[in-house]
């Protein structure tokens, strides 16, 4: 243990901010993709709804393994039969990025279309009544009372998304899971990498849960 | 007495399906500036629909209602404009929960930029003032009890200065014993000339403060009048039928 520790100590960190980075990155698009398709889905209009379905369950729908290689494989394998030249290809962490951002979009817009419809829809008729326009009576009146529903799913999703960053060890972006691979393979010291991995996960994520509990508090406080 | 008036509202051979299901079938009638109008019926009559067309919360299905000359069906009315000057009161007051009163009053005038902050602030107080309600400007909606949300609700409809005023079962959702002052507030509105469209159950406040009745039955205006004519000296079965019940 104290081996591992010391010998690959350093390495371990630096593939957690790996995992991190990525997470970010991908967390970072999937609430912009999560907002935007989240919205679709409480609009009026049917055409901006279905768009909302066909992207929720096309990615729901696939399990996010088949979505790395689809992407990381799959996608630059296409556009290269199309053109001639130049190949074009995906880094590890662009397509990571793109495989978490629509993954964890996919759900985001569930979280953030329920929470929307959770609120009273009286509060969006007061809000027309005013005169306040749809744009302005959701960004004043709604969201912010949606937001505080959402927090503790929103948080939980980002949870996962960190945990899926470990998924895409499979298409070699050197995370914490891929690099604890070489690990054992050069020391053949299985249960101590593992538990030292498994350890790592468990500090982050902790720290993670820390901060939305106080998030949370905050945004409740304000409800009396 | 309403010739010499301006009609205000204006709606003919209006027309409302939630679906297949016909809940108004042919509504006709003019609101004049200045006058009372009380809507009654059983529930499932429409009358709540009704109300909510004017200022289309429901997009009409067919017919038309006219607003100020402004037609709601027109598309180059300005739907948002229109709505600054019809208030609309709620049954569940629907207040924005996560805002003090005086910025529940504040909101919309200052998104809208009809007024700066300050004079926002202004008319807020002087609205607080005449409902009764300016000591708890501070105040969060649920540490208010329901008598003072809907006259805070009132309020906030009148700080977008509308000259008409819609409420659909104000008192309703009321403990009977605050049902008083919420009528309280909206007898001095309509003393103060407001153009009111009431939906209600209120039969002695029909009584006392409209100026006109109407009684609404399956999707149609069956009989309409005075509030003498109206509920004292019903002509069509369905209205005696229908005060005898509620009376």
């Amino acid at each position: 243990m104290i081996k591992i520790i010391t010998r690959y100590g350093q390495l371990l960190l630096a593939a957690m901010q790996q995992t991190v980075l990525l997470a970010l990155c991908g967390l970072f698009f999937a609430c912009i993709l999560g907002i935007f398709f989240g919205i679709l889905g409480v609009t009026k209009n049917k055409f901006c709804r279905a768009v909302n379905r066909v992207f929720v369950d096309c990615i729901r729908g696939v399990p996010m393994i088949v979505l790395a290689y689809f992407i990381y494989f799959g996608v630059p394998a296409l556009v290269n039969s199309f053109t001639t030249g130049t190949k074009f290809t995906l880094s590890a962490l662009q397509a990571g990025t793109i495989c978490l951002a629509l993954n964890c979009g996919a759900y985001m817009s569930e979280i953030i279309r329920a929470g929307i419809q959770s609120v009273d829809k009286g509060q969006m008729e007061a809000a027309r009544s005013l005169g306040l326009p749809w744009w302005r009576s959701m960004y004043r009146v709604v969201m912010p009372q949606a937001i505080r529903t959402m927090i503790p799913s929103i948080i939980n999703q980002f949870i996962i998304t960190l945990k899926d960053t470990s998924i895409l060890s499979i298409i070699g972006f050197p995370e914490l899971v891929n690099t604890a691979k070489n690990v054992v393979a050069n020391t053949f010291m299985t249960f101590e990498t593992w538990a030292i991995v498994a350890v790592m996960y468990l500090v982050v994520i902790e720290i993670l849960t820390v901060i939305s509990r106080i998030l949370e508090r905050r945004l409740n406080r304000g409800r009396e | 007495m309403a010739e010499n008036r301006n009609v205000k509202i204006h709606v003919s051979h209006l027309k409302k399906n939630f679906k297949k299901l016909e809940v108004l079938k042919d509504i006709s009638t003019d609101i004049y500036e200045g006058e009372v109008v009380v809507v009654i019926g059983p529930s499932g009559s429409g009358k709540s629909t009704f109300l909510r067309c004017i200022n289309n919360l429901e997009e009409i299905t067919g017919g038309e209602i006219t607003v100020d000359g402004m037609s709601l069906t027109d598309k180059k009315t300005d739907i948002n404009k229109l709505r600054e000057s019809i208030g609309m009161v709620f049954q569940h007051f629907n207040l924005f929960p996560h805002m003090d009163v005086m910025r529940n009053l504040t909101l919309a005038p200052v998104d809208l930029k009809k007024a700066s902050k300050e004079e926002a602030a202004e008319r807020a107080r002087k609205m607080l003032v005449k409902v009764g309600m300016e000591e708890k400007a501070d105040a969060f909606p649920n540490q208010l009890s329901g008598g003072q949300k809907q006259r805070v609700a009132i309020a906030r409809a009148l700080c977008m200065e509308p000259d008409i005023m819609l409420f659909d079962e104000p008192t309703s959702a009321l403990d009977p014993e605050m049902v008083g002052e919420v009528l309280q507030v909206m007898k001095q509105l309509a003393a103060d000339g407001m153009t009111m469209v009431i939906v209600t159950h209120e039969m002695g406040f029909a009584r006392e403060v409209a100026d006109r009745v109407l009684f609404m039955d399956g999707g149609y205006i069956v009989e309409e009048g005075t509030p003498q004519e109206v509920l004292l000296n019903p002509k069509e079965p369905r209205t005696i039928d229908f005060l005898n019940k509620v009376l």
